[in-house]
């Protein structure tokens, strides 16, 4: 563990209140980087930080001192963010429609046979990918998510859903194999 | 020769190529599953996300400035003895001990208020001794007594001294009244009553001597009571203690209770 970490965290929990705000600044980019990848969405983003430094700061007293505040923190931001995206219910309930409506929580599949010069602006791909991402379930997603741009290890990953490490590596097996079914035709375009 | 599952493939891909040694050696053996772990290679790397928004240096600090206000400080430790098992271990003791202490004298009062509930509602029976239930218990109370007294007194008064029939009943309840009188009066020395302690030794007086006169009751010794009462005016004094106790029970100071033998 960091040890200004450590010793923030005794001075937080000795009565100085002001300690802990060392520790905000410290971890807040890394789960602000998080959080948005959890929820894909910038206000959210912001929430699922406060929420988590304030669970982290009401639950302080039962963080063992031979953990890592870092890891710690970081994963009740990814509970935060998974509560968050879980209320909004935006996977399993999104629909496919004709035209985006974010208030019925439907989404606008690109036709795939459009042609290759309108595939190939990379706005829309990336927005393919997105979309691709949005349809995966919130576990998949934050896994694969910690797996690919957050380079976390199973383990890691396990902690951070509360999930066995088994079960975390198999929600990253699922969540790659359906962007590329998803995605695969988009591939071979390129 | 069995291929590599695309499960295989991926976590070889995230484990950068460090991962089993078996799964290495069959890639390069294997042409078709290293084109499968190519393809897999170039599919998640062409995958390119939304980068977060930047957030400036300053971002911490306007987090925990929203934070801050709504956060109560910690109360610091205390790590002494006294927080630990002993301390726990005593405070249990003391509460054990208070609990039987609490328990004993709520019992003494329970005792004590039931008491007070039966003299209330039986007040003649407080004088009676606990000690001794076997004991023959007279209970003598004043109003009656002073009641019986003011009428002996009163025939007393208007009795014809001559006349034999009249005397001998008067000295019958001079000697019913005496041993209450008495009674009475140490009740009054008791409650520290002077007025009522002075009238019934005048009237212990009299009754003694109606009950005892030697040789009975004569014309002569009923003239010289009568006298006496009439000077003393020990019937008036009577009647004014006999009007008393009624007031005084009202005000809660209970005395018709002469007492008990």
């Amino acid at each position: 563990m960091d040890k200004n970490d450590h010793a923030a965290v005794r001075a937080v929990l000795a009565g100085d209140k002001e300690a802990y705000g060392a520790l905000v600044a410290r971890h807040s980019h890394r789960l602000f980087r998080l959080a948005f990848r959890i929820t894909g969405n910038e206000t959210d983003a912001e929430d699922v930080v406060q929420e988590a430094f304030l669970r982290g700061y009401q639950k302080l007293e039962s963080f063992e001192s031979r953990a890592d505040f870092g890891t710690w923190i970081y994963r009740i931001a990814v509970r935060c963010a998974l509560d968050r995206i879980g209320g909004r219910r935006m996977d399993e309930s999104s629909r496919v429609a004709e035209e985006t409506d974010p208030e019925l929580d439907e989404v606008q599949v690109a036709d795939l046979a459009v042609g290759p010069d309108r595939l190939l602006l990379s706005g829309e791909i990336r927005a393919m990918q997105e979309m691709a991402m949005h349809n995966l379930t919130p576990t998949e997603r934050t896994a694969f998510m910690l797996r690919h741009m957050e380079d976390c290890s199973t383990e890691e990953i396990a902690a951070a859903l509360e999930i066995q490490a088994n079960a975390a590596k198999q929600a990253v097996f699922r969540a790659v194999h359906k962007l590329r079914r998803r995605l695969a035709p988009l591939m071979v375009r390129i | 020769m069995k291929h590599l599952s695309e499960e295989e493939l991926i976590e070889q891909y995230y484990s950068k190529g460090e991962g089993a040694a078996a799964t290495r050696q069959h890639l390069k053996a294997c042409a078709e599953c290293a084109e499968a772990y190519a393809a897999l290679g170039s599919d998640l790397a062409e995958m390119e996300f939304a980068e977060p928004p930047a957030r400036d240096a300053s971002y911490g600090e306007r987090v925990w400035e929203s934070l801050s206000r709504s956060l109560p400080a910690y109360e610091a430790r205390k790590r002494s003895w006294l927080s630990g098992g002993l301390g726990m271990g005593l405070s249990y003791a003391a509460a054990c001990a208070l609990l039987v202490m609490g328990a004993f004298f709520a019992g003494r009062l329970w005792e004590q208020r039931q008491a007070q509930t039966t003299a209330a509602v039986h007040p003649q029976q407080t004088q009676q001794p606990v000690a001794q239930p076997q004991e023959r218990v007279v209970v003598v109370v004043l109003s009656d007594h002073l009641d019986r007294s003011e009428r002996l007194l009163v025939e007393l008064k208007h009795t014809d001294a001559d006349s034999a029939e009249m005397v001998s009943p008067l000295r019958d309840e001079a000697r019913g009244l005496l041993a209450a009188n008495r009674i009475c009066r140490q009740n009054a020395e008791k409650i520290d009553d002077p007025a009522l302690t002075t009238a019934l030794d005048r009237l212990d007086h009299v009754l003694g001597e109606l009950a005892n006169q030697p040789g009975g009751l004569n014309s002569a010794t009923i003239a010289r009571l009568q006298e006496e009462m009439n000077a003393n005016g020990l019937l008036f004094e009577v009647r004014v203690l006999r009007s008393r106790i009624p007031d005084q029970q009202a005000g809660g100071k209970d005395r018709s209770t002469g007492g008990t033998i």
